[in-house]
């Protein structure tokens, strides 16, 4: 090496593939055709032909060869089956084109916050180690043609742009050095998140929508199917987060599942309302004396589940019976055994307030609104969500 | 002390005199076996060690200092040609979340060297192993698009080099590569995948060394051993060709290609039986009595859980594609079978609410008009007690475990009515299982009737669709 000027070192890469991308591990693993020319003249010869002498990795041990590396890499290595990877060709004017064969794993921070309808912009850093900026100059041959790609599919993203660049980078003991960079960004397929968690997570909303259209004289029926719907969208929840790294900020896919999981644990405080409206509804009717003897019935179906056809007014089809003659006889009489069970005795105080007691004596319009409200505002999220985000 | 030094002086004069003429010998080339001893030795006298031949050295042997093997043979020259033989001992596994495979083969190059031949009467071969590959000069093949390879060194590298008395070289060895394949799931589990593995020269163009398969398609033996859990080898051939790199120009490639076809049956088993007979299972549904409001509307949401399950256990071991897959299509319409089965009980139950409201307005506008009539909770008792009677027969906790007290006192005031759904009432407690199985069937929604046909006929219409476009 002449001392005196900086050597230009001209860089060319040709990307042969990217081998994976970790969220986990917020890394990527690229191979790559790295070369390198220079001129060093006193590896010219006479030639009469003017050709270039191809030699292996065997010489590369005895003359003097740029060393670059890769900054912020984890893994890097130059494969070396069946021989080390590596071609030297040298011209009669002692230019030297010189390129070796590397896998290298990179850092790349990666956020998360609109996932999965995120891009990434990762970059691979190419710098000397030991030569500054003084005595080793390194530049893109072609400038930004310099960057050559494979045909590189990767199976979640799509590859949006390669390109090149150049800086210098300081460092407070050494000096400054140049550094070029290779940026690409990624673009991921949101197929697969949309089949593997937001179409089950839409499906279980659907489905916690059904109870409002059973009997709300079904209890275990309206109970079980809102229970099982929230134990399904955790399970969801739980299978989407076993693939991500613990950030600390709230992702785009957890504002969706949390939103739903809202709704379906909303619909189940809603038949906890419905039921016990119904039920204070039932007991005042009792006290009115406007039940007939077949109340039992109605709370054996509350229990039950099982329709018992009987003249309660507790659909909307139904009009307030007038006292007809036989009930007030046999209402006493059957008083003493129509003690509430459990759940349905009444402790509280009347009602005080006019719309509780609205509610309350028409429990089925809890319901009905409910038919219309849920899946409204499920909508009007989604509508605000993917507007947002896409 | 005198006397010491002189007899030191004498030995170290032999010591010296020795290695000469050892070192002298040593210059000579050796071409014949030196002899173990004079025949008709005694005992006595020392037997030269047969292990201790003076061979020359093999660099002496094949001239390796005399030349520079940084060179390729004929440099500056025509292009050398070198054959390719591969010998296929297994295929260690195919992954699909990386999409890769990893494959153990025997790798051979066949070249000619001059500068290594050597005289010989006898024109055998002489067989070397990996420490004489750093000091001659041999093919630098490498493996496109593979990710990591090496070549195995236990107990000692596995390299053999064979030279021939004119100069020609049989170079090889073992090696693992673990190389890139595309795959295309989008008839996972019922596809076939083609994978290559590529060899190229990494120095030197078709200018320089010309890569060919030795024997053609002959080239490529496999073991009669190599047998996948998952796959089955349909076919290995070799092709060859040329690439080009826009910085470096034309190098000749060689193409290991092979055929894998998946089994089908591990899938059958894991994903489309349990699936199938969820979607049987959600059909039970449509045959148990609509007033069984828990049973129903339970045995539909867990056939949705356990679908959901096994569609979350399929993808866990697949990599994300961005296309829909086979299994992905047959899944997915079964949880919309199983979804529609809890969906159409909603609609039962719906319209059966609505219509007992309506059954309730007209009782009560008979009730108006007729004074006469008793109170209406003797009918409602009455049909109360079909039901009871049907189930309490079977089981009392089959409903919800509260059994009714007040059962036996409501049989005397029954009195038979006309009831739009109910086309026979009997006055009788229920006490032939004949009359209890009719009921039950006059009990019957229209929408569970059709559905008892339509769900299983639509399914096996998909799955006949399914499995002719697949298979």
């Amino acid at each position: 090496m002449v001392s005196g000027a900086a050597i230009p070192v001209g860089i060319d890469v040709q990307v042969e593939s990217i081998d994976g991308i970790s969220e986990v591990n917020m890394d990527f693993t690229i191979t790559l055709y790295l070369r390198h020319y220079w001129k060093d003249e006193r590896l010219a010869f006479p030639s009469r032909t003017n050709q270039s002498r191809t030699f292996d990795s065997r010489l590369v041990k005895k003359i003097w060869v740029p060393d670059v590396f890769f900054v912020h890499s984890k893994r890097s290595f130059i494969h070396d089956t069946t021989m080390e990877n590596i071609m030297l060709r040298v011209y009669p004017d002692g230019n030297i084109l010189y390129s070796v064969r590397v896998t290298v794993t990179a850092l790349c921070s990666m956020d998360f916050s609109s996932f999965p309808l995120d891009t990434q912009n990762c970059s691979l850093e190419l710098e000397s180690y030991a030569y500054n900026e003084n005595d080793l100059m390194l530049y893109w041959k072609n400038g930004n043609d310099s960057l050559r790609t494979d045909e590189i599919v990767l199976s979640q993203f799509f590859i949006e742009h390669f390109h090149a660049s150049s800086g210098l980078a300081f460092y407070s003991s050494t000096g400054w050095y140049n550094r070029l960079f290779i940026n690409f960004i990624l673009r991921r397929h949101i197929f697969f998140f949309m089949l593997q968690t937001y179409f089950p997570t839409m499906l279980m909303v659907v489905l916690s929508w059904v109870s409002f259209w059973i009997d709300r004289r079904a209890v275990p029926a309206r109970v079980s199917l809102g229970i099982t719907t929230v134990l399904t969208m955790s399970t969801i929840i739980t299978g989407v987060s076993s693939a991500m790294p613990q950030v600390s900020y709230v992702k785009a896919v957890d504002i969706y599942l949390w939103t739903s999981f809202l709704f379906v644990f909303l619909s189940v405080i809603e038949y906890a309302a419905v039921n016990y409206c119904t039920t204070l509804e039932e007991m005042r009717k009792m006290k009115r004396g406007k039940i007939p003897s077949t109340s039992n019935a109605s709370q054996a179906m509350a229990f039950d589940g099982c329709f018992h056809d009987n003249d309660m007014e507790l659909t909307p089809f139904s009009r307030m019976a007038p006292a007809l003659t036989s009930d007030p006889l046999t209402t006493p009489t059957l008083t003493p055994d129509l003690r509430p069970t459990e759940g349905t005795r009444l402790r509280r105080q009347r009602s005080v307030r006019e719309n509780v007691d609205l509610f309350v004596s028409n429990s089925y319009m809890i319901d009905s609104y409910s038919r219309l409200a849920f899946p409204l505002s499920y909508l009007l999220f989604n509508i605000i969500y993917w507007c947002f985000y896409s | 002390m005198p006397c010491y030094a002189r007899i030191l002086f004498i030995v170290l004069c032999l010591i010296l005199l020795g290695e000469c003429r050892k070192h002298r010998s040593r210059r000579k080339r050796w071409s014949a076996p030196a002899e173990g001893h004079k025949p008709g030795t005694p005992l006595s006298k020392k037997v030269a060690d047969g292990t201790k031949s003076k061979k020359l050295k093999t660099s002496h042997l094949l001239r390796i200092d005399e030349h520079d093997f940084t060179m390729r043979p004929a440099f500056a020259g025509p292009a050398v040609p070198v054959g390719v033989d591969v010998q296929v001992e297994s295929l260690d596994s195919i992954s699909e979340v990386d999409m890769d495979f990893t494959m153990t083969l025997y790798l051979r190059h066949y070249w000619k060297d001059e500068r290594l031949a050597f005289l010989s009467t006898t024109n055998k071969s002489m067989t070397f192993d990996g420490r004489l590959v750093k000091k001659i000069w041999v093919p630098d093949v490498f493996f496109v698009h593979s990710k990591r390879s090496f070549i195995h060194d236990t107990t000692t590298e596995n390299i053999m080099l064979r030279v021939f008395p004119d100069g020609h070289v049989l170079y090889s060895l073992r090696v693992t590569v673990t190389a890139a394949c595309n795959m295309d799931f989008s008839r996972f589990p019922l596809d076939s995948q083609t994978c290559t593995l590529e060899l190229e020269s990494y120095a030197y163009t078709d200018e320089d060394l010309m890569l060919y398969w030795k024997s053609g398609d002959e080239s490529l033996r496999t073991d009669d051993r190599i047998s996948l859990s998952q796959f089955l080898i349909q076919k290995f051939h070799t092709s060859s060709r040329l690439a080009f790199y826009s910085s470096t120009g034309w190098y000749n490639r060689l193409y290991i290609n092979f055929t894998l076809r998946r089994h089908i049956f591990f899938f059958l088993l894991q994903t489309y039986f349990p699936a199938t007979l969820m979607v049987m299972l959600s059909w039970v549904s449509f045959w148990i009595d609509r007033r069984a409001v828990p049973a129903r509307v339970s045995l539909g949401i867990t056939t949705v859980l356990t679908m959901s399950t096994i569609i979350t256990g399929v993808n866990a071991s697949m990599p994300r594609v961005s296309y829909i897959k086979a299994v992905d299509i047959y899944l997915w319409v079964s949880f919309v079978f199983v979804f529609l089965s809890v969906l159409e009980y909603a609609a039962v139950n719906y319209l059966t609410t609505v219509r007992d409201g309506k059954d309730r307005k007209l009782r009560e506008k008979a009730r108006e008009q007729s004074q006469n009539l008793p109170c209406t909770c003797g009918m409602s008792h009455g049909r109360t007690m079909m039901l009871d009677g049907t189930y309490s027969e079977a089981d009392a906790n089959s409903l919800a475990g509260y059994t009714r007290g007040s059962m036996a006192a409501d049989d005397a005031s029954e009195k038979p009515e006309r009831i739009v759904v109910h086309l026979s009432l009997d006055n009788e407690p229920t006490e032939t299982k004949k009359k209890k199985g009719f009921r039950i069937i006059q009990n019957t929604h229209a929408i569970d009737t059709s559905s008892r046909m339509i769900f299983p006929g639509a399914y096996i219409l998909f799955n006949l669709i399914y499995w002719c476009v697949y298979c």
